[in-house]
């Protein structure tokens, strides 16, 4: 199996000078799917910025898609993101365009023909179930439609590599399940996909590898529902 | 599934710049469309501010042409001593008239000058109180037109020389003096230009930048997605265009009208100096350059401002 990540100790660094991740190695091969776990804080939401180059590690070596990060210039940021396919927990749609509109943005950056995106973005709307909504504004569907329109968004260039930050944190569980399953469909079609997550009941639902932060370290520690939370507590009063 | 397929081909980079370029073509005159009266205002704005150096500039050249066909009147009179005698004078005249520079040299005589004098000034009676002719014998030399100053300056010194000649006066000071003031008024109008030209760039740099605030969000997520600075950038630069050319077709109809309405007491004004010159309005050419320059201007203003703005914004 091919590595499309490689973390090489890698730390990262507020300007502030608090270390958010500290020395964290680890690799994703090609059509992995992962689960990035861990308390608020932990660095689940730098670690995926790092691989999409919205920052900078400011030690060691990261490596995606046969890319050194180090040594990418920022002009060519641009042109290395349009390989990630990327999802948000706020979804990041432009609400003054339809939900076509924001589905084909993607292509329309690169320059495919117009006759072309049509195909595509109904072929990406078709495979999150919004086939007959491409015409409406987001505001007008439902959360969870939204994250599904977001998701056809990463998907309609094809990239090797899905990253979803807090995918299902606006979701309620119907929804929640129904989005995480679209995310294991893509990595059975052999899309690498990296989910940063609190949804402890989607993972058990759905196991995959799990990368679980705490204080930007990498542990053997398991997230806890919050049931189970309860009773660690109370086992610990006693 | 149903979105794995064959990668598509992407078009070679002409056609996805032509492509790209006609999208935000159309996309920026919606965006124009769906708030028309901001878009008007500020294309109003500009518009103003380039029609007053354009007019300026329309009425230093209407100076210059109707000053050019006062040339004409540029004469040096030659006064004669009164010992000359008019057979010696007109002789002298024809003389002068083989004079390098001279197009013309006319002898006028006393008489033909009292005459004159009595018809034209209106003082004809106050001649007849004195006994003698006062007026001297004239020899009127026109200069070649389009000659160089000193050329001119040369002549008069030549002129100046001549025994018979008492005095010779260049009629010229006048028409210096309003040369002067054109060469300063033509200047006016350059800087002019150039400060309503920086206010055209701000207004319009304001207006994007406040357009780059308002969509301050849309941006994020199209870096967020890749979209190259060039991508981002081309909106607010075909806005600037937009807004450059309106500008600059308000400010052609501006000059234009003003004209229109001068152009009836302009005509009188000049039939009462006896002449038939018309005020002439902005050219074909001009006009197109009024509109280039404020394409250019709107464009350059959006240009700096988006530079500097969208560095700041960048993906959270």
């Amino acid at each position: 199996m091919t590595e499309l990540i490689r973390f090489d100790q890698v730390s990262y660094r507020y300007p502030g000078g608090q270390d958010v991740l500290a020395d964290v190695s680890f690799s994703i091969g090609q059509g992995e799917m992962a689960y990035i776990t861990g308390p608020s804080g932990a660095g689940k939401t730098t670690l995926l910025r790092l691989i999409a180059m919205l920052c900078r590690a400011s030690r060691g070596q990261l490596v995606v898609m046969g890319q050194n990060l180090s040594t990418l210039k920022p002009r060519h940021v641009p042109a290395f993101r349009q390989r990630l396919g990327l999802v948000f927990q706020n979804f990041n749609l432009l609400y003054d365009r339809t939900v076509f509109d924001n589905v084909a943005l993607p292509l329309v950056i690169r320059g495919y023909a117009y006759s072309d995106i049509g195909r595509r973005v109904r072929a990406a709307l078709d495979s999150v179930g919004l086939l007959n909504k491409e015409k409406v504004l987001p505001l007008t569907l439902s959360g969870g439609e939204q994250q599904r329109v977001g998701i056809a968004r990463a998907i309609v260039t094809k990239p090797a590599l899905i990253l979803a930050d807090e995918p299902t944190g606006n979701l309620d569980p119907e929804m929640a399940l129904e989005v995480m399953r679209s995310f294991q469909r893509f990595n059975q079609a052999g899309v690498t996909v990296l989910i940063a997550t609190h949804a402890i009941d989607l993972i058990e639902a759905l196991p995959q590898r799990i990368i679980h932060l705490e204080h930007g370290h990498i542990t053997d520690k398991r997230p806890k529902a919050a049931s189970r939370l309860r009773e660690a507590l109370a086992d610990g009063v006693r | 599934m149903a979105f794995v397929e064959a990668g598509l081909d992407r078009p070679n980079w002409l056609a996805r710049w032509l492509q790209d370029h006609v999208r935000v073509l159309f996309f920026s005159l919606g965006k124009i469309a769906r708030a028309p009266l901001a878009a008007a205002l500020t294309a109003l704005v500009i518009g103003i501010a380039l029609a007053l150096p354009a007019g300026l500039f329309v009425a230093v050249r209407n100076l210059s042409a109707i000053s050019y066909s006062w040339q004409d009147s540029l004469q040096i009179s030659l006064f004669l001593k009164d010992s000359v005698s008019a057979e010696r004078g007109a002789a002298l005249a024809r003389e002068v008239r083989t004079e390098r520079g001279v197009a013309r040299a006319d002898y006028i005589s006393r008489e033909q000058s009292l005459t004159e004098f009595r018809s034209l000034s209106g003082f004809g009676e106050a001649l007849d109180l004195l006994q003698d002719n006062p007026l001297p014998a004239v020899v009127a030399v026109t200069p070649e037109r389009q000659q160089p100053k000193a050329e001119v300056q040369a002549l008069l010194a030549r002129l100046t020389q001549l025994p018979e000649v008492d005095l010779a006066k260049l009629d010229q000071q006048w028409l210096e003096r309003l040369y002067a003031v054109l060469a300063i008024a033509e200047r006016a109008v350059g800087i002019v230009a150039l400060l309503l030209g920086l206010a055209v760039m701000v207004i319009i740099g304001n207006t994007i930048r406040l357009d780059i605030e308002a969509r301050r969000d849309e941006i994020e997520v199209m870096k967020l997605i890749g979209a190259p600075a060039s991508f981002v950038r081309r909106p607010f630069l075909y806005s600037g265009f937009w807004f450059g050319l309106g500008g600059g077709l308000l400010a052609c109809l501006l000059v234009t009208v003003a004209t229109a309405m001068l152009e009836a007491p302009g005509a009188q004004l000049a039939t009462l100096y006896g002449s038939d010159y018309r005020i002439a309005g902005l050219e074909l050419a001009d006009g197109l350059s009024l509109i280039a320059a404020g394409i250019v201007l709107g464009w350059a203003g959006a240009f700096v401002t988006v530079a500097r703005q969208l560095v700041r914004i960048e993906p959270k």
